[in-house]
């Protein structure tokens, strides 16, 4: 413990002194040269003893020379590794001898990048890349944690291809994530996660665009995968189609993010120490554009009473009010009928207007252009994590523990997280060895904004907030002393329908928690040297809690004849997979590479929740159900799940040439009907490495080709009890009536699993020395027989079904293609990335009479998919047009929704996105940038539809930019009544309300450009590391999303609120955070 | 040792596998530990009752669409119902959808387990229950799936169930009432308690299943006096009867515990949309009712109120214009307010056990009226009056008027006392559509059937010009049942406010008609 303290301490010593160059080292010398292949030195390359701390760098002639101490020459074997960047680390075993200089030079061999060398693939398996017959795709440590976001999964965004992500619609909110496309029409389609060979949940935790009542989803409480700390881990592989996931099972057919944490190594010398730190500030990415000229209020008149109706449209929550240009008299009119002329013998009163004599004084009509921005706050994300590994031949371990403390965007908003992870390595004997992996986490968040309709105070401050309210004055929410007006226990600009925005993040404490824990124990026994035996089990443990609670006086939720309501949630989550495996590797020749695998596993799923809620309670401030003042609402369900399996996997490689693999398993699920709850699907591919296969075909331009084919079929469960409709038991009585109410989901016992067939073909090529590469796929898939949750009309008695139906198909291109455009001998090297991906979809068949199924729907849009249409189609409401010439028609002036017209307008899904990094390193300075591109699809924005029907968005200046009624407009378009061109003049109000629950009108074009991720980083000289007694040490700034290209206005292109399938409707959504910060990483 | 102990693990793991293969132990795991397969009649009774009255009286439906339609209310903010901009599709699909797969299935199931058991007890009162509920689907609709829907889960049952005219609608839902009312009388109590409004009696059930008969058939008098004559007769002449009494109106009470209350004494503590449309108000004011203490509250701000301190507002308006009748238009009665509310204290905490009213004793009485009036249902001229007088003081009675001579006073007023004829139509027409106060959707139905009260038009912002005959069919209609819905439009026209429903086709055949400028295109 002391030795770990004074490590630490070293460590922060020498963080203060940053500038001072260390004194040189008496002792032996270790020196030589870093060359390449071809024998060109190689320049900044670091060679260093990791065990000792010690490293230094080279020159331009490629030498290096390091100097140790006479005390550590004690006759000990070291390591000394050679790294460099685009070349594969080589290390030597050197023994330190007593006053003897070493000489040691190193050959580096170039980094193939994307197309040979290593990757883990299914099971964890370490294969060569060359011999894979499936698309795969691995991001290191380090491409991962270029930058920090609070979500795994946005650290992934832009950086392999095939997978779409879409980031949240809060801080700290879910991110959905899909790969090639959707399979399940109804169902999940999430990737599977695998953390060391354990399946982890990835289930989203509320949040809805329609937001919701108490507990009703409208706060976003982000997936659970948020959880894995990324610091710890060590690669993220992404096997991308059913292919290279047949093996994992049904839920593999969405692919699999398999993610492999960092282990420790056998370390000569006691332990090391890893460090990474990072502090970044964060502020809304984009904000809505309002207009400041005109104030709360509705045909031109606002006096504030009370708030409530009061005065003059004082209840009103939209900015059609008077001009705001200082006056302090005469905003209503005079009494006369229909005058539209200002009374100046009254006062322009406001909620914040002085008070004299308990009456409200004039106060001048003025714009507060930034009242909403005021509201956000720059947070803070700070994140470190420190790791000490090392072990000896027979136990190796790592311990990490890393925290990440972030203070949101808006006020009283935290998240907390401590993550703790162990990996440990016995080597019982020369034949059996054992490991064990265990990370918990535990996460605290703290007033997440609720977001959607109904649902806090996104919402409020986005499309209700009149444009004169001044913000400030809002800070002190208590009832003030003098207050003329009494406003549900608050002080607030509108008491009929908002509660002040601090009162609610400081009154209306909402606060959850999770308790998480990943934990896998394996056991290998070596039968022969070709010969291996598994045994492995592993767990997937959650728990968390919500706890919304709403003090006396909020509206909405409460009764406010009581004290305060609350919501508490509670849920746990738990999955264990044990399995056996048996692997089998052997060069039966020397051209003939034999392997096998054949396994059992058994995986069993729990999950549980309860909740209660009451809408009043007695005691204020008491959030407890004894304190209810009402029979409390209470729910609970569990459910529990079994799938059985046994699968195995043969292969041969010919001469290192070409590959062939066949898989098969057989799954036994719980949740199918007896008969049909058995099913094996099989999977084949190959690959053909033709530049080894015909020598010939190399020349100075192609320096690697290789083709790859797959074909799978992976069959899939249902979720548990569907095959049974049941009677759905009321936990309020009527009185003292029990209640039952039979399902609108009507089930089905005649179940059969659902299949899912793909096909993909790849080709990897290396040009110029592979100084470029390119990895590109096309797939086919199509899932038939779908276990779907269909839809169905609710005159059938229901409104779902689950049935064996449908067929939907997708299919696409994805690529990789990397540049080193420049790559110079003095070590500077530009390297270029560029993911893409296209998918295209299409509903083949639903059910016979079944034409539609809808996702999702939000106000008047729906989402659905339809036969013969890609998934995710926008079905809404058009304006009403002329047929012949398709102009619009108009009455009195105005445009008409088309009710009984709706159809498609758009579609949700990209048409395209690709992720381009550049990347330029000299010497020991590194700067990327990672530009993340969604071209096409489409989304339907309330914020701008609500924004426009209450005037406070900027472009509700039309037809007012003279005074509230003038010069009005006068809408292109034809009159119904006259069948002539529209001479009606109608007021900016007027207009911007009847576009209420158009759906064309806010459909917009969803392509973007963002700067996702900025790294300018440093190594730190090797005189600092040294003295930290690391190897390396790299300083660097970084930036998340700071510019985004968007036609979109006034909210951010991209947004989620949940994981499930209903996606690309947006209403006051958190815009992402741009943030800016430093890191810090000192590795071992 | 260590390896013999990880070697034992690793069989163990092996034979768990193995185990977990068998079949029984694994699909008995797929047992729904959460809900029942089957569930007693009785509480699925009390749930669909519940939901009936939820769905058509008192809630959205009621309040925040057809009682805008009705103009016994109008809206003073944000007015997009009362425009009809947000009686779009989306915006009334929700009372469709919940109607037909939560209680009509629900009454459903109770009546199949009913009729399995030969027991109308059970059964009677599950079919009168559906019916009342198909009733205000097809007379907000039209034509609506009857015949083949709610069958999703039966054997060769459609999943696209066709649309049903509305004429035959109708006819089905005459006959179910007519032999629901004979197997129910006499038959034994089965649901007891678990019915909240009449207790499981059975004679009650039949009264209201031959009252419901009578309302069906009188909204038929237009289009075919034939049937609704024949109806009326057989309804009136039953050997069950019909409500004789306010004691015997269908009306479901509420518990008042907070969770479930009266739901517009829940809409008004926490909303103020609402004010009395002065449609309502004129005919309160100028007939000095007395109901209208109960009806209205006085308006906040005195200066600019009626000489009474009461005085309605037009219904339609901008949201600019309808912001300035907040404070000089009155409230809806302090009888639908429950206590304290976010504007102040309105009612009484009672309130909240206020019933809701599924069909009542004054509506039959009107109806009896109308028939005698017009010489069908066996009724003749003569009888008119008495009916019309007796209606309206069931109506006083329950709305709680229990002064004698203020009712005898009104009784006697010039717009008032009966004048028979046509005059005396169009009375009877007027002061059924006041005593139907919460309940939109039939003053809705009766307004298109008599164009009385003459005075609702659709307000100046409203973007029809016309006061709507019928709802969009719901969105999900053309997502989930495209071509049901299709055949439904060509059979009964375009799919808009405009397109009136089968027994809506004839209004002028009614003595009431007053001119098609005042009862729409």
């Amino acid at each position: 413990m002391l030795r770990l303290f004074k490590r630490i301490s070293s460590v922060t010593a020498a963080l203060a002194t940053v500038a001072s160059v260390a004194a040189a080292q008496q002792g032996g010398t270790i020196s030589g040269r870093v060359l390449t292949e071809s024998g060109a030195p190689l320049t900044a390359a670091s060679v260093s003893i990791s065990s000792l701390g010690l490293g230094a760098y080279t020159n331009d002639q490629g030498v290096y020379t390091i100097n140790v101490s006479a005390a550590r020459m004690t006759g000990q074997a070291v390591e000394l590794t050679a790294r460099r960047v685009g070349y594969a680390p080589k290390t030597v075993r050197v023994t330190l001898t007593s006053g003897r200089n070493i000489q040691q030079d190193f050959s580096l061999t170039a980094n193939a990048t994307s197309l040979t060398g290593v990757v883990v693939s299914a099971l964890g398996v370490e294969k060569q890349k060359s011999q894979l017959g499936t698309a795969i795709q691995q991001v290191s440590s380090e491409q991962l944690n270029a930058t920090h976001d609070q979500n795994i999964v946005n650290q992934l965004e832009g950086k392999v291809s095939g997978v779409a992500i879409t980031g949240s619609g809060t801080q700290g909110g879910s991110t959905k994530i899909t790969i090639r496309g959707a399979n399940s029409i109804t169902g999940n389609n999430d990737p599977l996660f695998i953390v060391d060979g354990t399946p982890v949940s990835n289930r989203g935790r509320g949040g809805s665009p329609n937001g919701g009542g108490l507990g009703g989803g409208n706060v976003d409480f982000g997936s659970v995968i948020n959880d894995i700390d990324p610091n710890d881990i060590a690669t993220v592989t992404v096997l991308k189609g059913p292919n290279a996931a047949a093996i994992y099972g049904s839920r593999g057919a969405n692919g699999v993010v398999l993610i492999t944490t960092k282990r420790g190594s056998a370390s000569a010398n006691g332990f090391q120490t890893a460090v990474t730190s990072s502090v970044t500030f964060d502020t809304p990415s984009i904000e809505p554009k309002f207009q400041n000229l005109y104030g709360q209020g509705s045909g031109g008149q606002f006096q504030f009473v009370d708030g409530a109706g009061g005065g003059t449209q004082d209840f009103n929550d939209q900015s059609f009010g008077p001009r705001l240009d200082g006056r302090t008299m005469g905003c209503i009119f005079t009494t006369a009928p229909n005058s539209t002329t200002y009374d100046q013998t009254q006062p322009c009163t406001q909620f914040n207007s002085p008070v004299v004599n308990g009456v409200l004084q004039p106060s001048p009509w003025i714009a507060h252009p930034n009242n909403v921005s005021s509201f956000f706050q720059t947070g803070q994300t700070w994140n470190n994590n420190i790791a000490f590994s090392g072990g000896t031949d027979r136990a190796t371990g790592r311990l990490s523990i890393g925290n990440e403390n972030t203070k949101g965007v808006i006020p009283n908003n935290t998240f907390r997280k401590v993550s703790s992870s162990f990996a440990g390595n016995f080597n019982v004997s020369s034949r059996l060895s054992t490991s064990a992996t265990v990370q918990y986490i535990s996460d605290k968040a703290y007033n997440r904004p609720g977001v959607g309709y109904n649902s806090g105070i996104m919402e409020g401050l986005y499309v209700w907030f009149g444009r004169q309210v001044d913000m400030n004055a809002l800070k002190n929410y208590e009832p003030h002393a003098n207050q003329t007006f009494s406003c549900n226990d608050q002080y607030n600009w509108n008491c009929n329908f908002h509660n002040n925005p601090y009162w609610i993040q400081y009154q209306n404490p909402e606060a959850d928690n999770r308790d998480h824990v990943i934990g896998s124990a394996a056991a290998t026994w070596k039968i022969t040297d070709w010969l291996n035996a598994q045994a492995q089990t592993g767990t997937d443990y959650y728990r968390s809690n919500i706890a919304q609670n709403y003090a006396a006086g909020n509206l909405g939720y409460s009764d406010l004849a009581y004290n305060g309501a609350f919501y508490h949630f509670n849920n746990t989550g738990n999955e264990n997979n044990s399995s056996l495996l048996l692997t089998a590797n052997k060069t039966a020749k020397s051209w003939l590479q034999l392997s096998g695998t054949l396994g059992a596993n058994r995986r069993y799923a729990t999950y549980g929740s309860s909740s209660l809620q009451s809408d009043a309670i007695l005691a204020a401030d008491i959030y407890n159900v004894s304190n209810s003042a009402k029979s409390p609402t209470v729910n609970e369900y569990g459910e529990r799940r079994q799938t059985n399996s046994v699968y195995g996997s043969g292969s041969f490689t010919l001469g290192q040439v070409w590959t062939v693999e066949v898989t098969g398993r057989n799954d036994w699920s719980s949740t199918l009907p007896k008969g049909s709850n058995s099913y094996f699907y099989p999977s084949i591919n190959s690959s053909l490495v033709l530049t080894d296969l015909m020598p010939a075909l190399k020349n100075r331009v192609l320096s690697y080709a290789k083709i790859r084919g797959a074909i799978a079929n992976v069959g899939n469960d249902a979720d548990p009890y569907q095959l049974a409709t049941t009677y759905v038991g009321q936990a309020n009585k009527f009185g003292s009536l029990p209640q039952y109410t039979l399902s609108d989901t009507r089930a089905n016992p005649t179940l059969k699993p659902e299949n899912t067939n793909s096909a993909e073909v790849g080709l990897e090529l290396g040009f110029l020395n592979n100084r470029a590469t390119l990895d590109a796929s096309y797939y086919g898939k199509a899932t038939t027989n779908e276990i779907v949750s269909l839809s169905l009309a609710n005159e059938t008695g229901f409104s779902a079904a689950a049935l064996n139906a449908g067929k939907l198909t997708n299919k696409g291109v994805e690529a990789q293609l990397t540049l080193i455009p420049i790559q110079l001998a003095n070590g500077f090297q530009w390297t270029s990335t560029f993911n893409y991906s296209a998918n295209r979809s299409k509903l083949v068949s639903l059910y016979p009479g079944v034409q539609n199924y809808r996702i999702g729907s939000t106000w008047t849009i729906d989402e659905e998919a339809r036969v013969g249409q890609p998934y995710g189609d926008i079905f809404a409401t058009p304006y009403k047009r002329d047929k012949t010439t398709g102009e619009l028609l108009l009455s009195d002036g105005l445009p008409q929704n088309d009710a009984g017209h709706r159809r498609v307008l758009g579609n949700v899904n990209p048409k395209w996105i690709g992720g381009w990094n550049n990347e330029v390193r000299w010497g020991r300075f590194t700067a990327s940038a990672l530009l993340d591109i969604h071209r096409g699809g489409d989304i339907y924005s309330v914020t701008n539809m609500f924004g426009q029907y209450t005037g406070v968005l900027a472009s509700t200046i039309n037809g007012r930019q003279v005074d509230w009624n003038n010069p009005g407009l006068v809408i292109h378009g034809i009159d119904q009544a006259t069948g002539k061109e529209n001479t009606v003049n109608v007021t900016s109000e007027n207009y911007y309300q009847s576009l209420f629950e158009n759906g064309e009108a806010f459909l917009y074009d969803d392509s973007f450009v963002k700067l996702r991720e900025v790294r300018v980083g440093v190594d730190l000289p090797s005189g600092f590391t040294n003295r930290l007694k690391v190897s390396s040490a790299n300083l660097a700034f970084v930036g998340r999303n700071l510019w985004t290209h968007t036609k979109v206005p006034n909210i951010d292109p991209e947004f989620t609120y949940t994981t499930g399938n209903y996606q690309g409707a947006e209403f006051a959504a958190l815009p992402t955070t741009r943030s800016l910060g430093l890191n810090l990483r000192i590795t071992p | 040792m260590h390896i013999k102990k990880l070697t034992c693990a690793a069989g163990l793991t092996l034979a768990a596998v193995v185990v977990g293969c068998s079949n029984d132990n694994l699909t008995n795991l797929n047992t729904n530990p959460n809900n029942p397969t089957s569930a007693p009649p009785g509480p699925v009774f009390t749930y669909a009752t519940r939901l009936s009255a939820a769905t058509f009286v008192g809630n959205g439906f009621d309040l925040r669409q057809t009682e805008f339609v009705a103009q016994h209310w109008a809206e003073v903010q944000y007015p997009d119902e009362d425009r009809y901009a947000r009686l779009d599709p989306a915006s009334t699909q929700g009372t469709w959808t919940g109607a037909y797969s939560s209680q009509l299935q629900d009454l459903n199931k109770v009546a199949a387990a009913g009729l399995a058991a030969k027991d109308p007890g059970t059964y009677g009162p599950a079919q009168v229950l559906q019916t009342w509920n198909f009733e205000y689907l097809t007379d907000t609709w039209g034509d609506i799936p009857y015949s083949a829907a709610l069958k999703g889960d039966s054997t060769g049952g459609s999943l696209t169930p066709a649309f049903d005219s509305q004429k035959d609608v109708y006819a089905g839902m005459l006959a179910k009432l007519a032999s629901a009312a004979t197997a129910l009388k006499g038959a034994p109590n089965s649901l007891g308690s678990a019915d909240p409004i009449y207790g499981g009696s059975t004679a009650a059930w039949a009264k209201f299943a031959n009252s419901l008969r009578a309302r069906l058939a009188m909204r038929l008098v237009n289009v075919d006096p034939a049937t609704a004559d024949a109806q009326l007769k057989a309804a009136f002449t039953d050997p069950a009867g019909v409500f004789a009494s306010n004691a015997d109106m269908a009306k479901l009470v509420y518990p008042g515990d907070g969770v479930y209350n009266n739901p517009m004494t829940d809409n008004f503590s926490g909303r103020d949309d609402h004010r009395v449309s002065q449609t309502l108000a004129n005919i309160l004011i100028a007939n000095s009712d007395p109901r209208m203490p109960i009806l209205m509250q006085p308006v906040v701000d005195s200066s600019a109120s009626g000489p009474l301190g009461y005085a309605g507002m037009p219904n339609g308006l901008s949201t600019s214009t309808a912001g300035t009748y907040f404070r000089i238009a009155s409230r809806p009665g302090s009888y639908l307010y429950p206590g304290a509310t976010t504007f102040g204290t309105f009612g009484s905490a009672a309130n909240k056990k206020n019933p809701t009213y599924l069909m009542t004793y004054a509506e039959l009485l009107f109806i009896k009226a109308e028939a005698a009036e017009r010489g069908i249902g066996g009724l003749n001229p003569g009888q008119a009056a008495g009916f019309y007088n007796a209606a309206i003081e069931a109506s006083m009675a329950q709305w709680g008027v229990t002064s004698a001579s203020a009712i005898a006073a009104y009784e006697a007023g010039p717009n008032v006392a009966y004048k028979g004829g046509t005059a005396g139509l169009i009375q009877i027409a007027v002061q059924k559509w006041v005593a139907m106060v919460g309940d939109g959707a039939q003053s809705w139905a009766e307004w298109r059937r008599t164009c009385q009260p003459s005075t609702i038009k659709p307000g100046p912002a409203a973007v029809v010009n016309f006061v709507p005959r019928r709802f969009y069919y719901p969105n999900q209609e053309y997502t989930l049942n495209a071509a049901s819905v299709a055949a439904a439009n060509a059979a009964q026209g375009a799919d808009n406010f405009g397109t009136r429903p089968y027994w809506d086709t004839k209004p002028s055949a009614a003595p009431t008609y007053v001119s098609a400028a005042v009862c729409g295109p």
